[in-house]
């Protein structure tokens, strides 16, 4: 209640006026009654009212925020956090070892940035992953949708089709293998179609189209609910010709950035960005580094860059708070992105091969 | 679609008035604008500017389609997806031949049959579907001067001698083939900025650009202060532009390069031009 006048979202001339007319704290307000405040600063009715109205909700919101319940700033103690992480799912990639590197596959709540050069696997790791969030709870997988958004336009529908059938004919070998009821009835909803329908996609042609999107995106993912994976398929491209304005630039990435993290969170969705590499010129030598800048660094929590090694494609963990350093060898393969040496496909290793790849469970915790 | 008005957003006239006064009248300029700024112009409050956001946000955004939709699309018309290039081989690499609404680029060392390759697709492109070719004309774009129009007859006619029995059928197809000698590189990005309405009022089903390398590196020194990033510049716009014209009119966009060497112990790459990856960052 002694929230100063200056903090309330009000509109700025009104603002300037209550403080011209000498009102300080927010008490002061409310107490004056519309038709006082009116007669006070000039204004109608109605805008008092209205202002009133504002006034009161900006107040009640404090309070229910110092009274712990839930608004926009939570408390929570790190058991608390421990406790969400362990619940939480991850989103494999069929590639065993880059998931043992990230530590059980693609975070939620988390922005993970793949960068790379063109021709690498970057997109093809987004299309695998746009399938694999699909994948049924039984099977390992978070059961969601996936939002993709397009820049480059190189999302290709036939490869998206190559890997779901993929997938499916995986998980349907793992439900032959185990013969379990709830295998069988996922196995009924998780269709070639029903995983095409669930790909939510976007093409942007410019970065302005790019921003409008991500605006729109928090209402898009309140109605669809179960998306778990947004996908930015080259965030790099919209921005990096035509703009003579660089702080321009880095202020919209910037805002991008907040946003995508405002949107990780409170959806409890991942979000994937795909990222080129540009040629940083030394005194000596050039090295190839992310494009976008340094400031861009700190957008992503992880980071990942793709690369060639002669004609091995290798992936590097850049940037993890939770994982060590590592470089590990993947392959593209009709079915999409797997391991080198994919292991033994025996019925019986399939079904512990998906689950020790991520942490238990809360229910499935062995007593 | 940055570039749309204010106004056809369906903000109101008077907010359009105001931030016209401040120099705001595309969308482009709002949605560039932080949240305090946007309070600032437009004398709302905080709760009114995100609704505001969102309503320009809408205009501007793309519509949502979901990956199924876009795979049906596909399969209705599965013969239309690919201009076969009738090189057996080629075709089955390729999954069916040049796809349509996407770029293809196609390089070699000099001497190999870049140009002749094109040519032969011009052809193809004005035959009949039928025949295996998509029945429209072509927009060629020659900026090393090496189209030779009397090559074209020639393969005309000895590819398909049935087809092309007569000389009228010969000049009908010479017609659908447009030529643009472009010598620079502004005029090559302005040819391409102004094609969206050749394709419609010509019906282009092809676009063919030999080639984009020639221009670029008579006009870019990389080795020049601030060449990369004006090069980088002048290849993306022209890249965005065709994939916009790709994709909007579904026709196969052809770009041709050529080979440099890159100067360590690895064999000659191709110069990496149509996709950027260098470009200098020390300017952030």
């Amino acid at each position: 209640m002694q929230r100063e006048v200056g903090s309330l979202p009000l509109a700025p001339g009104l603002r300037a006026r209550l403080a011209a007319a000498g009102f300080q704290t927010a008490q002061e307000l409310l107490e004056t009654g519309p038709c006082g405040l009116s007669k006070e600063i000039g204004i109608s009715k109605e805008e008092a009212l209205e202002a009133l109205q504002l006034v009161r909700q900006e107040c009640h919101g404090d309070a229910a925020r110092t009274a712990g319940g839930s608004g926009t700033t939570r408390k929570f103690t790190a058991l608390e956090l421990l406790e969400e992480e362990q619940a939480q799912g991850f989103i494999i990639t069929f590639c065993s070892a880059l998931d043992n590197m990230l530590g059980g596959g693609v975070q939620l709540t988390k922005i993970t940035e793949i960068c790379g050069a063109p021709g690498v696997g970057k997109t093809q790791l987004c299309m695998q992953l746009a399938v694999d969030v699909q994948i049924p709870e039984c099977f390992g997988g978070v059961a969601g949708e996936a939002v993709f958004i397009d820049t480059e336009g190189s999302f290709m529908v036939d490869r998206v089709v190559d890997i779901a059938a993929a997938c499916v004919h995986h998980c349907q070998l793992i439900a032959e293998a185990q013969q379990e009821e709830d295998h069988l009835k996922a196995l009924e909803t998780f269709s070639l179609e029903s995983i095409l329908s669930h790909i939510y996609y976007f093409r942007c042609r410019d970065y302005i189209e790019l921003l409008a999107q991500v605006y729109l995106l928090p209402e898009f993912l309140s109605e669809h609910s179960k998306v778990r994976l947004v996908v930015i398929d080259g965030i790099a491209f919209p921005f990096r010709h035509d703009f003579e304005d660089l702080s321009l630039r880095t202020r919209l990435l910037n805002g991008l950035a907040q946003q995508l993290i405002i949107i990780a969170n409170d959806h409890k969705a991942a979000v994937v960005l795909t990222n080129q590499m540009t040629t940083r010129i030394g005194q000596s030598q050039s090295t190839l580094v992310p494009a976008l800048g340094e400031s861009w660094g700190h957008a992503a929590t992880v980071r990942l860059i793709f690369h060639w090694d002669n004609s091995q494609r290798l992936a590097t963990l850049y940037k993890s708070p939770s994982q060590k350093e590592a470089t590990i060898p993947y392959h593209i393969t009709p079915h999409g992105f797997r391991d080198v040496q994919p292991p033994a496909v025996t019925p019986n290793a399939e079904g512990t091969e998906m689950n020790p790849r991520k942490r238990p469970r809360r229910e499935e915790e062995k007593q | 679609m940055a570039a749309k008005k204010l106004r056809r957003a369906q903000l109101s006239q008077e907010l359009c008035e105001r931030l016209n006064r401040c120099q705001i009248t595309t969308c482009k300029d709002f949605l560039c604008l932080s949240l305090l700024e946007l309070m600032k112009v437009t004398g709302q409050s905080y709760y009114e500017v995100q609704k505001l956001l969102c309503k320009v946000s809408r205009a501007c955004a793309p519509t949502m389609q979901t990956a199924y939709e876009m795979k049906l699309r596909k399969s209705v018309n599965p013969s239309s997806a690919f201009l076969s290039t009738t090189l057996y081989c080629l075709d089955r690499v390729l999954h069916g031949g040049v796809p349509c609404g996407s770029l293809t680029e196609i390089t070699s060392p000099p001497g190999c049959g870049k140009t002749q390759f094109c040519i032969m697709l011009s052809v193809l492109a004005t035959l009949p579907v039928s025949m295996g070719g998509l029945d429209g004309s072509v927009i060629y774009i020659d900026t090393e001067s090496a189209f030779s129009a009397e090559r074209l007859i020639e393969i005309a006619g000895n590819k398909f001698p049935a087809f092309f029995d007569s000389d009228e059928k010969l000049f009908c197809m010479t017609r659908n083939i447009h030529l643009y000698r472009e010598l620079t590189c502004c005029s090559v990005l302005k040819r391409i900025m102004s094609l969206e309405e050749e394709i419609i009022s010509k019906k282009v089903k092809l676009i063919i650009i030999d080639s984009v390398a020639s221009v670029v590196r008579k006009e870019f020194d990389t080795k020049l202060q601030g060449n990369l990033a004006e090069r980088s510049n002048f290849l993306t716009r022209g890249a965005s532009m065709l994939k916009y014209l790709a994709e909007e009119f579904s026709i196969p966009v052809i770009l041709t390069n050529q080979i440099t060497t890159s100067l360590s112990n690895g064999p000659a790459i191709q110069a990496d031009l149509v996709s950027p990856a260098d470009d200098l960052s020390l300017s952030e």
